[in-house]
């Protein structure tokens, strides 16, 4: 029995949240003579300065510094790569259309922005490199093309009964947190900062700070309540906000603080990679999948970023869930004259599991099978074959999956969501309907957990146990209302057996815990977990061996239990054990660490194993399509995930529905546009469709594998916050499902998002037999 | 936004008196305008708003004729013309969001013109008649082409004249961000003729289309329209929203449904 784990607890912040109470960074009460800052955008995506006069900006109201690169203590470069080609303001050159140029210092926000629209600039423009076509043609490789091998794809596809081979092309995605970017510095009395900011990694912030002042790390805190979303948005891009207002601070000598307005936040920040696809693949008169080649283009906008690391996960994810005994993926990451793209929920894994799902689609197609059929026949070996002693079948870069219990979890949920049954209704009801057409598709998830740069996989934690027995528990993690907060307050609350209330949640501070890896790659709660976990184990113990003593008992008869210290029959509150123990000089404070096992990796020859363990899912939809309009409905989805022995069931369940329905928006509504100069012409709401709450599934059931995880992780449970994202390539896959049925052909290759106008025009297109590609 | 003077005259002769003093605007909804001069893309020196002006306000039927004073608003259309025209009522009733509706006002939109507005549509397709403080305009003459209008510079709507139609309905594809119609087609059988009207697609701003008043009324259903070609691509709006020849595509689309509306 657990006392505060494995239950479904509300998020901690839910009242604040719905109140309007909870304080987010631009929400924190700042000092008299705070100033407040904007960047000066560049209006050209790609060329030359050749003059910028700031005069008209300097000489506006309200402003009380102007600026440029020139003017900055030290030269200051953002990359989190360390690839030297983010400069805070541009020098020199422009890379795209919203490059911040100069930055104003001004006594408002308001003045701030009006200000840094008088700028004189002066650009000696040249034709910017804007779409993967642009960027093969110019050969704007970040690195050389990256190639892994497993077997021989070639011989297998050549040697193959049957064969296709075709192109997928996929959006990018604004990340549209609902809270933008902001920051607030504080400068200190002896030269030391104090960062409040609105991101996922807060060490990432202290460290470019400190290098931007020439300060060390120890001068630079940086602290988060919370964010009003992150996505991977706020994993790097938050960076430039927090440096310029510390540069700020420390030039003037007063607090300064910087919010985007949306529409700059989406033109100055990067984006999801779009990717384009090309693939080849032989397979057997059952699907059965012989060899398959992939090239990935992605498009990675002016600077290195995370392109790199996002790029290799969308290879770790081409294989999905299927076992592929010959294959080659070769990856291409294009500089382009746009927004900087970078993480965001999956980090490249969605777009690399949308080629092999297309590829499975093709196959079923040109076999005349269910898609299904197809899927399972290629399914890893299930994890109690391997357990009974058949070889693991392995990934591409040669990780053994051990772990899998797809091919369960797929059958229970087709038999569940009456999957074959609904299919065949499905094409009875469309032989019928002389317009609206439905769709119906199972796809699978297998996503890896743990950062695949290794030493990322660490965290640490600083508990105290207070004398009046309450907890008040630190860790690295940052809350972007994912309900990390409540988790790690659970398996604090379970480790001295009190209710969760008595945990106290705090701020995520630089100070408390130090050297934190980004709350990211879905990892917060394993690593933090486990963390705190441990800093709670030490001062348990510490506790035991003083009660103990005292009662000269063993220490196995020391109990907490049902929130209680039992000692022999002896039955302590946690109150007075604590305050015991701090009368005999016991320390009631620790820390924890954690660093997971198993994991190493080597990206250049694309082996080894990256991942502790997978996470499984898998999701039926079903669509309705409107081939006039090219409208689509999600009629119903039938969920089921697996997150191991959960800790806490409502958050791991809002976060399956959530994350569905970003990428459900991902795939059918959310498209972003430039014009060929490169500026941004979706940068707001009004041209930006995200999903709302009428864009859900009409019929939308969720359901948690019941299982645990084979890893000793955090009380076996699973990470959850990607997975569930790429659950919604079934949506995509039922519309695909229904535009060949309005069509009257087998296969139609849809590309994402599937708009109205794409949907439209792929029905038309496949009716006059032009099936690209 | 840059600074402007305000005035709130009550009466339409002493707005149009104020309208000829300097650089000035017509305030009505402020639907359009507010967000205009907030980004600074327009810079009246006053504002004119006719918030204080009696008579403006309020819908009238009678004698096969439907009167919308100019100053009212699209909700209040949306509730009180349900029973009387319900298509007028509807469409009303589905633009832009609750806050836009409580505010705009349908002489705002019809003034301002924009070539993705419902009430051009409505308007044009009824062949209603624009009522203004020194004459009456045909719809046929009162659009002319984007954000341009018959108006003169000092001419204010006090009113629009619907005639009662038999049937009419109004089918509109939302530009699903902005709720903007991407196409909205209003059809209407009236004494004797068909009319089609189109907004949101053209280059030129709300349009009839011809070919299909005379097909439908030869014939008035869905099946009329099928055998028609869709209005030119090349003439339709191509942005980020939707190509040319999808918007000529869904012209054709939007009319037969707003045809099986009529029933």
């Amino acid at each position: 029995m657990t006392v505060a784990v494995h239950k479904p607890h509300p998020h901690d912040s839910a009242p604040l949240h719905v109140s309007g109470k909870a304080r987010y960074t631009d929400d924190i009460p700042a000092p008299a003579g705070t100033l407040h800052l904007a960047f000066g955008l560049s209006p050209a995506a790609r060329g030359r300065i050749r003059r910028l006069d700031l005069a008209p900006v300097r000489a506006a109201e309200g402003v009380v510094a102007v600026l440029g690169a020139d003017d900055l203590p030290r030269p200051v470069d953002l990359s989190p790569a360390h690839a030297g080609d983010e400069p805070l303001l541009a020098t020199g050159t422009v890379h795209y259309l919203g490059q911040p140029l100069f930055l104003v210092v001004a006594t408002s926000h308001l003045a701030a922005r009006r200000a840094a629209r008088l700028a004189g600039i002066d650009i000696a423009g040249e034709k910017p490199v804007l779409t993967i076509d642009d960027a093969i043609a110019a050969g704007t490789d970040l690195e050389p093309p990256l190639e892994w091998r497993k077997g021989d794809a070639e011989a297998a596809i050549a040697a193959a009964p049957h064969r296709v081979r075709g192109r997928i092309e996929v959006g990018g995605q604004e990340h549209f947190y609902l809270e933008g970017h902001a920051a607030l510095a504080l400068p200190l009395e002896d030269g030391g900062m104090e960062i409040h900011a609105s991101t996922q990694h807060p060490t990432e912030i202290q460290h470019k700070v400190a290098e931007a002042l020439g300060l060390p790390m120890s001068w630079v805190r940086v602290s988060v309540r919370r964010m009003g979303g992150g996505f991977g948005g706020k994993e790097s891009q938050g960076s430039a906000l927090a440096v310029a207002c510390a540069i700020a601070a420390w030039k003037t000598g007063r607090p300064c603080r910087m919010r985007y307005d949306r529409d700059d936040d989406m033109i100055i920040t990067g984006k999801r990679h779009e990717i384009r696809i090309d693939y080849e693949a032989g397979f057997d008169a059952d699907g059965r999948l012989l060899g398959v080649r992939f090239a990935h283009f992605l498009r990675c906008g002016w600077s290195t970023d995370l392109s790199l690391p996002v790029a290799d996960r969308a290879m770790l994810h081409a294989d999905n869930a299927y076992h592929l005994p010959h294959v080659t993926i070769r990856s291409r990451r294009l500089r382009t004259n746009t927004q900087s793209n970078t993480a965001f929920r999956g980090f490249g894994g969605p777009q690399g599991m949308m080629g092999i799902e297309r590829v499975i689609q093709h196959v079923a197609a040109t076999l005349g099978k269910d898609p299904l059929e197809v899927r399972r026949v290629n399914l890893y070996r299930p994890m109690a074959a391997v357990a009974a002693g058949e070889a693991a079948q392995t990934t591409p870069y040669g990780q053994p999956v051990e772990d899998s219990i797809i091919d369960a979890l797929v059958d229970r949920l087709a038999r569940e969501a009456r999957y074959a049954e609904r299919r065949a209704a499905i094409a009875r009801w469309n032989a019928g309907s002389p317009v609206i057409k439905r769709g119906i598709a199972l796809t699978p998830v297998k996503f890896g957990i743990s950062f695949t740069l290794t030493h990322l996989n660490q965290a640490g934690a600083l508990v105290h146990l207070y004398q009046d027995g309450s907890i008040r528990i630190n860790h690295g993690g940052t809350e972007m209302g994912q309900g990390l907060n409540m988790k790690v307050a659970q398996v604090a609350a379970e480790a001295f057996s009190v209710p969760v209330e008595a945990v106290r949640i705090t701020t995520t501070d630089t100070a408390r815990v130090p050297n934190t890896s980004a709350t990211a790659a879905s990892s917060g709660s394993d690593l933090n977990g486990m963390a705190v976990k441990a800093a709670c184990e030490t001062i348990r113990a510490r506790l035991t061996r003083f009660l103990a003593e005292r009662h000269q008992c063993p220490e196995e008869v020391v109990r907490f239990s049902e929130g209680r210290v039992h000692v022999g029959t002896n039955v302590l509150t946690l109150a007075e054990a604590a305050r015991a123990a701090h009368e005999a000089r016991i320390s009631l404070s620790s820390t924890g660490f954690y660093a997971t096992p198993k994991i190493h990796w080597d990206r250049t020859r694309g082996q080894g194993r990256p991942f502790f363990y997978f996470a499984y899912g898998a999701a039926v939809s079903e669509v309705a399509i409107d081939p006039l309009t090219g409208e689509t409905r999600i009629l119903r989805v039938d969920v089921l995930h697996d997150v191991g022995r959960s800790l806490n069931p409502a958050i791991d369940i809002g976060q399956i529905e959530g994350g569905f329905v970003q990428g459900a928006g991902w795939l059918t509504m959310e498209e972003l546009a430039w014009d060929e100069r490169g500026r941004l012409l979706t940068h707001a709401p009004s041209t930006y469709k995200i999903p709302v709450a009428s864009d859900r599934p009409r019929i939308f059931n969720v359901a948690l594998w019941d299982g645990e995880n084979r890893e000793p992780t955090i009380y076996r449970s699973k990470a959850v916050g990607e997975p569930p994202f790429m659950l919604a390539i079934s949506v995509h896959q039922a519309i695909a499902e229904a535009v060949a049925a309005a069509a009257g052909v087998p296969f139609v290759a849809l590309d994402a998002p599937a708009t109205p106008e794409r949907i439209a025009l792929a029905v038309r297109n496949a009716r006059a037999g032009e099936n690209a590609p | 936004m840059y600074a402007f003077e305000f005035v709130k005259p009550k009466t339409v002769e002493e707005a149009v008196a104020a309208l000829r003093e300097g650089e000035a605007k017509v305030l009505a909804g402020g639907q359009t305008l507010i967000p205009t001069l907030k980004q600074r893309l327009a810079a009246p020196e006053k504002l004119v708003s006719l918030a204080g002006v009696e008579g403006l306000r309020g819908i009238r039927t009678g004698d096969g004729v439907v009167e919308i004073g100019a100053g009212t608003t699209h909700a209040v259309i949306a509730r009180e013309l349900a029973g009387a025209v319900p298509a007028l009522a509807a469409l009303a009733g589905d633009i832009g969001d609750p806050a836009v509706r409580n505010r705009g006002t349908i002489g705002g939109s019809l003034a301002n013109n924009d070539p993705s507005a419902d009430w051009p549509a409505a308007v044009l397709g009824l062949g209603a008649t624009v009522v203004t403080d020194r004459r009456e305009i045909a719809a046929d003459d009162f659009f002319q082409g984007l954000f341009t209008t018959a108006l003169e510079e000092d001419e204010i709507i006090t009113a629009v004249r619907f005639p009662m139609p038999k049937t009419a309905a109004y089918a509109k594809f939302d530009q699903p961000a902005s709720r903007f119609a991407l196409v909205g087609v209003f059809v209407a059988r009236l004494d004797g003729n068909v009319r089609v009207a189109v907004t949101g697609a053209s280059e030129n701003g709300v349009f009839r289309w011809q070919a299909a008043e005379a097909a439908l009324g030869a014939d008035f259903a869905p099946a009329a329209v099928e055998a028609l070609a869709p209005p030119p691509a090349e003439e339709m709006i191509s942005d980020l929203h939707g190509a040319g020849d999808y918007r000529a595509h869904l012209v054709k689309v939007m009319t037969k449904r707003a045809v099986a509306a009529c029933g």
